[in-house]
């Protein structure tokens, strides 16, 4: 059972319905009670850093959340705004976020002919391999949109880099805490076997 | 009570046993057995369709010299009555075997097709594609017609509230009456067909059945959307493609020489065809009907045609195929919800169909009769390859039921 | 490398996908769900949903079909027609439509794109400019599905909502849409250069070289397609298909 957190921004119908395709049982709450029985966490985003984090904050999911994640080590995936929350700050926003994993979000910057946020379908390379991204279909792509980009500061904790500009990390983990930048839910058969190889953890 | 199975080599040929100990009688040569409506077999355990097969293929003289100087006399006859025109014969294509393999017989043979197909909006992608693939690498050009997706969902929806096994029906119905238009509108007289009696066997009349007032009586009744974009295929429409138009229809797996697996190889090489796993299951209504519907509500099982077929050809082993028969049919997660969803169905009602009495045609108003007050006229028309062969021995003569 | 997005444009009425022929008439072209699965088999990049008379006719989005397609789809979605008020743009997006795409609305109240980027963020927000080619005044942007002159530049008017919020401009050429015969390049060049948005042409792809010079000429970051993905070619019947991979990168390179 994944349990997938709504404090109120993200995709989260989306993402339910690719977990009921790969046949995979979810379950998306706010509750903070059903949030502290959760074996597996996934932690949705879409829209801005601060906000994201305020609410996390007024829902009482705060304190449950860093101790499922940083004391039970419970597996926890951040998708897109959720990888960005994952890190210590971003340049986003003035507000620290979680700091699960050692890292920073910061501005894609524009570059000449490159437009932002990086909207549509990027290459990834895979760093190294890992039990979240194995059995890719050959020459993975996923759906990317957002502004801001996280680079992690142990080289060892990417999995996935794509270049957009610059380059930067696609999905990343440390222990257990993964997190993917593009929107595995909108990106057909490679996000279904990322999504699936998460629910097989 | 031990439940006792016969194996397939140890008991006579024609015997296995029931788990009620009673014994089923299947033919020697393909696999029906007597629970096929209006089977009977000879001295030498052969069932009558088998012989029925055999007869056609003398008649016809399917797949020798006989057949393919009668193919050839066509050919000439169709390029014929082409000439000047842009399309000299029509294809109905659904992206299954025989029709895909059809299109490039029709191209090897120098005719100039039209392609022509009926969707009835529950495709699935690997028929689209195959289409495409097949059109694109023959240069044919496609026709199709396409239904309103609401309607097309209305008139299923009937079919199942009624409670009769003919589901799949409407889409056949109007795909010959599409055919006939596309001929008409274009100046073509001839329909190609790709039925094949040695591949399908001559399927037994029985418990189904499918002429345009069957679906008119059916949606009548259990429909709520008038039937608008819907092509129905009257009687008198019927009458007017062959007796006015004089469209003929032919059949050229009758003539030639044709195996469905040769022809799956052939298409896979030639433009990357895919097959898509089981008798006509390249649309997801028919994949719900012949999966779902008919085993569980009728005990129907219609993999026993093709596998007979199979059988009877030499194809398979007969015990092999009767093996792979008593295993369930092979049905996708995701199929049985869809069907609800779309027909607007809940599992209570779903449920509540399912195990209600089966219904029949013959209680539902149909040509049926009209067809065998006529039979004189069908035999004349048969003989003249304006209606099939098969049309005249199903339809024109009383079935006992 | 990010890949240009081509994306299949599909016209709803009601809860039918159609396609428009001539004087208002319409065609069949198939079930909005079904037609999802097919393009999720064919793995496109995206799909867009037109309900082109919804506004003039005086309809809402059919929300029910539209949460079909959702459940159907695992690429981003987008969905226009009329789309009058923020109520409207927030159901559909939480039904899981990744993008909203507003035309007429926005011509009457500008204001409308930036109450909708603000608060959805701006890759949400597709602005539709429909632009028809005068005889004497050059091109003009149309609303209420091309029966309206708003008397406004196509150039000016997509400055205009770039600034006010939009993430994406879609950019049809009314005058090419359904001849088969390409894009009209000058248009998508000087609304692509006159903006750092993405730009969509739209209104005219026959063919896959169609794709290359919307993109290599017109510097649109992405190419719309709509009678191409639903006929099997120009006057022929309804066949539901997508370019081959093979051929996009050919044409991309």
């Amino acid at each position: 059972m994944i349990t997938i957190v709504d404090y109120g921004m993200g995709n989260l119908g989306s993402i339910q319905n690719m977990f009921k395709r790969i046949g995979l049982a979810s379950l998306v709450t706010g509750e903070p009670a059903k949030v502290a029985e959760a074996r597996k966490i996934l932690l949705p985003g879409v829209g801005a850093f601060d906000n994201a984090m305020q609410r996390i904050e007024a829902s009482g999911l705060r304190g449950i959340l860093d101790r499922k994640a940083l004391v039970e080590r419970v597996p926890v995936l951040g998708i897109c705004l959720g990888m960005q929350l994952l890190t210590r700050s971003s340049e986003e926003g003035v507000l620290p976020g979680l700091g699960w994993i050692a890292a920073a979000t910061r501005r894609l910057p524009a570059r000449e002919g490159l437009k932002v946020p990086h909207m549509g379908w990027n290459a990834v390379d895979q760093v190294r391999s890992d039990a979240l991204t194995r059995d890719l279909p050959g020459e993975p792509r996923f759906y990317f949109v957002h502004s801001y980009c996280v680079s992690v500061d142990d080289p060892a904790d990417s999995l996935l880099r794509t270049t957009y500009g610059i380059t930067f990390d696609a999905a990343i983990r440390r222990g257990n805490i993964f997190g993917a930048q593009f929107h595995p839910e909108k990106s057909h058969r490679f996000g279904m076997q990322l999504l699936a190889n998460f629910g097989r953890l | 009570m031990k439940t006792e199975f016969a194996a397939a080599e140890a008991a006579t040929p024609m015997e296995t046993r029931t788990p009620g100990g009673g014994a089923i009688v299947t033919c020697v040569r393909c696999i029906y057995d007597d629970r096929v409506p209006g089977i009977r077999f000879d001295g030498e355990g052969v069932c009558n369709y088998c012989r029925q097969v055999e007869d056609l293929t003398a008649q016809y003289g399917t797949g020798l010299p006989k057949g393919k100087a009668e193919w050839d006399r066509i050919v000439a006859e169709i390029k014929r009555a082409g000439r000047g025109k842009k399309y000299d014969c029509v294809v109905g294509v659904s992206g299954g075997t025989d029709s895909s393999y059809m299109v490039y017989l029709a191209k090897e043979f120098g005719l100039r097709p039209l392609a022509v197909h009926y969707d009835d909006t529950w495709n699935s992608a690997i028929a689209s594609e195959n289409i495409r693939k097949v059109l694109a690498d023959t240069g044919v050009d496609l026709f199709t017609y396409v239904i309103n997706n609401k309607e097309s969902d209305d008139i299923f929806r009937a079919f199942f509230l009624a409670g009769v096994p003919e589901m799949g029906t409407p889409t056949d119905l109007a795909l010959a009456e599409v055919l006939y238009r596309a001929a008409a509108r274009n100046g073509v007289k001839y329909v190609l067909e790709g039925h094949s009696f040695l591949a399908e066997g001559v399927s037994p009349i029985g418990k189904n059945y499918f002429d345009g007032k069957y679906i008119e009586s059916i949606h009548k009744r259990f429909g709520r959307l008038p039937m608008k974009s819907y092509p129905l295929m009257t009687f008198l429409r019927f009458m007017r493609w062959i007796m006015l138009g004089r469209i003929k229809k032919i059949r050229p797996y009758w003539y030639l020489q044709y195996s469905k697996e040769e022809a799956q190889e052939f298409l896979k090489a030639k433009c990357g065809w895919k097959y898509y796993g089981g008798h006509h299951l390249e649309n997801r209504l028919v994949s719900f009907s012949i999966g779902l519907y008919l085993p569980r509500k009728f005990g129907l099982d219609y993999r026993n045609l093709t596998l007979s077929a199979r059988a009877r050809a030499g194809l398979v082993d007969r015990g092999e195929a009767m093996a792979e028969y008593a295993r369930p049919p092979k049905v996708e997660d995701e199929l049985l919800p869809y069907f609800k969803k779309r027909l607007g169905l809940s599992d209570e009602d779903y449920e509540r169909v399912m195990r209600a009495e089966p219904k029949f045609w013959w209680e539902f108003p149909t040509y049926k009769k009209r067809f065998e007050r006529l039979r004189p006229i069908f035999a004349v028309l048969a003989k003249a390859n304006l209606v099939p062969m098969s049309f005249y021995l199903k339809y024109c003569f009383p079935v006992k039921v | 490398m990010l890949r240009t997005r081509i994306i299949p444009t599909l016209l709803l009425r009601n809860e039918s996908l159609i396609k428009t022929v001539r004087f208002g008439k319409f065609s069949y072209v198939g079930d909005p769900a079904n037609t999802v699965r097919i393009f999720n088999e064919l793995e496109v990049d995206e799909l867009l949903f037109l309900d082109v008379t919804a506004t003039v006719e005086g309809r809402k989005p059919n929300l029910k079909v539209l949460a079909e397609i959702a459940d159907e789809c695992f690429m981003p979605l987008g969905y226009g027609g009329g789309i009058r008020s923020f109520e409207d743009a927030q159901i559909i997006l939480k039904l899981g439509f990744e993008k909203v795409v507003v035309n007429t609305r926005a011509l009457e109240e500008p204001s409308f794109i930036t109450r909708l980027s603000e608060h959805f963020g701006s890759q949400a927000i597709i602005v539709s400019i429909d632009v028809k080619r005068g005889l004497f005044w050059g091109d003009q942007v149309r609303s209420r599905a091309g029966g309206k002159n708003a008397r406004r530049s196509p150039v000016e008017w997509a400055r205009e909502v770039e600034r006010l919020g939009a993430g994406e401009i879609l950019l049809t050429s009314i005058d090419r849409e359904g001849t088969w015969e390409g894009f009209d390049l000058d248009l998508v060049r000087s609304v692509s250069e006159a903006v750092r948005i993405p730009v969509i042409a739209n209104g005219g792809a026959g063919k896959v070289e169609h794709i290359g010079q919307a993109v290599k000429e017109g510097c649109a970051s992405a190419v719309a397609l709509g009678s191409m993905v639903v006929f099997q070619r120009k006057g022929m019947g309804v066949l539901v298909n997508f370019p081959e991979e093979s051929e996009l990168r050919r044409i991309l390179a």
